[in-house]
């Protein structure tokens, strides 16, 4: 009983820790986006809460705290409360799976603990996919629920785009899958230790460069981002799905947004870019003599890894104008899924051809 | 994308170009440089305020001589030039002096001026001014329908140097703003 009791603890830990840092990045990000968009604009993004404007997210988080929580006349009062907690959960869920580090291990009353990898299941990947998906009824549920034609509209159009670009991120990870030979995300981040040549970006029988551009490019649509961000498209629909969210429920959704950009950050960190793997094999902390403590470069390289690929959404926002919605579609089923497909093929030739020279 | 048109066959460069999102790296580049060349154009407003041009047609005012007497007549000539219909003016004699008229009561609808200066220009005596204030934000829109009292305080708040009342005035007649030959010139 007191082991159960205590792996209960442990396990609480983790998933509080894990709650912390996604919430916590969640806020950073929110103060990054709007930094680097300023400056990329040439202007300098919020600037008035603290010392350059770095407790802004806090000002935000307080300010919607406190916003009256209005329901439209005409909602679905079930669906309408459900919808915001419908499309955050299923983010938050996904991070289950992540493995932040290596797989050390250290004792604590007996029995051994992995701290940087909570749960490690035989069909992690597909597990994220899934629970991704699910987001989608969050999306559609709240938009139908709010009795609105923008809300509604916005709601449309993100279920669509959802359902047609995650066939292609489900596609394109697929050489990912053949390359390692498994579906748990630890396993894929160990095969691809030794060095940046071994990542399966560029890993040799068959580098997934093809894949992983139609991954990005999937995920950034799949996250209803600029320049795929039609269902919220302001021009158009006011504000998507969410216009007649207001207070903490809206903020559900800005959190649901921007967890579901890391957790697809931290996919991609972790199927093509290594992981938490160094880019150089082994690691400077294990190679001057402190191996316990390499846990620490690892994580720092996930991070690294995961925030220049959250940079990437901030640019490309940046950059980018939105697409036409028969672009989105055209792009997404003449373009993307068959780049996936062939990659498909050529990989498995390749690995087959691999294995046969052996 | 451009490959979807499928009005003509894509050269090779321009089937390079798309396969390799050519255009859309240039313009991430053009947005990285602008990054990594930070110069906002920014000016923080409130702790930081630009310069104003010498002409700036600000807030209007009305203005006195230099021994505290309205320079106001009350010809209601500003009222008849005002576009905007902001100003209204009653105008009353002065009592004991049944030739010399004052404005007895002045009221300006702010909300309703666009700043255009036509009463300033209209004015025979040089009695309304424009100020270079601006930042006129107000809770209750009513707070900007001023009277003649806050129009002489804004004017003696931005003018605090008065024109001088000219000796030779007398006090019936009121000068306008034309030169004349037989009266000295107006000291600095």
């Amino acid at each position: 009983m007191t082991e159960f009791g205590l792996r209960l603890a442990i396990s609480l830990t983790q998933i509080a820790a894990v709650m912390g840092i996604v919430v916590i990045t969640v806020l950073i990000l929110t103060l990054a986006e709007r930094k680097v968009l300023g400056w990329m604009q040439d202007r300098m993004g919020p600037m008035e809460v603290g010392p350059y404007g770095i407790l802004q997210p806090f000002a935000d988080a307080i300010k919607l705290f406190f916003k009256e929580d209005i329901i439209p006349a005409g909602a679905n009062k079930f669906l309408f409360t459900m919808a915001p907690i419908l499309c955050l959960i299923p983010t938050f869920i996904g991070f289950a799976v992540i493995p932040w580090g290596p797989n050390w291990t250290f004792e604590i009353g007996g029995i051994s603990v992995k701290p940087f990898i909570i749960s490690d299941i035989n069909i992690g990947i597909l597990y994220i996919l899934a629970f991704a998906s699910l987001a989608a009824y969050g999306i559609i549920l709240g938009g139908w629920a709010s009795n609105s034609k923008y809300s509604l509209l916005g709601g449309l159009r993100s279920a669509a785009q959802i359902i047609s670009y995650e066939l292609n991120v489900g596609l394109s990870i697929v050489g990912v899958l053949i390359l390692a030979g498994s579906l748990s995300l630890v396993k894929i981040t160990d095969a691809q230790a030794g060095g940046f040549w071994n990542w399966f970006l560029f890993a040799l029988p068959a580098p997934q460069i093809f894949a992983f551009v139609v991954y990005v490019i999937s995920t950034v649509a799949e996250t209803n981002r600029v320049p795929f961000d039609l269902p919220e498209a302001e021009s158009e629909l006011v504000a998507g799905f969410f216009t007649e969210y207001s207070g903490l429920r809206f903020a559900f959704f800005f959190l649901a947004e921007y967890a579901n950009m890391m957790l697809v950050s931290c996919v991609a960190a972790a199927l093509f870019l290594g992981g938490w793997n160094a880019p150089y094999p082994g690691t400077i902390l294990g190679l001057i003599g402190l191996p316990s403590f390499a846990w620490v470069e690892n994580t720092m390289w996930f991070a690294v890894k995961t925030y220049s690929f959250l940079f990437l959404f901030f640019w490309l926002r940046a950059t980018l104008p939105r697409l036409r919605y028969d672009q989105l579609m055209r792009f997404g089923w003449k373009v993307m899924l068959p780049i996936a497909l062939g990659n498909i093929v050529v990989t498995s030739i390749a690995v087959f051809v691999h294995q046969q020279m052996k | 994308m451009a490959s979807t048109t499928t009005t003509r066959r894509l050269s090779l460069s321009e089937w390079f170009k798309t396969i390799t999102f050519y255009e859309i790296l240039v313009g991430m580049k053009a947005t990285m440089s602008h990054l990594l060349n930070y110069r906002p154009v920014t000016l923080q407003y409130p702790h930081e305020k630009r310069t104003l041009p010498d002409n700036y047609r600000g807030m209007l005012a009305l203005l006195r001589y230099d021994d505290g007497t309205e320079k106001c007549v009350g010809c209601d000539l500003c009222e008849a030039a005002c576009p905007s219909r902001v100003i209204r003016v009653v105008s009353a004699e002065v009592p004991g002096e049944p030739t010399k008229r004052y404005s007895k009561e002045y009221y300006m609808d702010m909300t309703r001026c666009l700043f255009c200066g036509m009463c300033v220009d209209a004015c025979p005596v040089d009695a309304l001014g424009m100020t270079r204030e601006f930042e006129w934000a107000v809770y209750d829109k009513r707070q900007l329908h001023l009277n003649k009292q806050q129009l002489l305080a804004i004017g003696d708040r931005s003018f605090p140097i008065r024109e001088k009342r000219l000796e030779l005035q007398h006090p019936n007649v009121a000068f306008f703003n034309v030169a004349f030959k037989h009266v000295p010139s107006k000291p600095d």
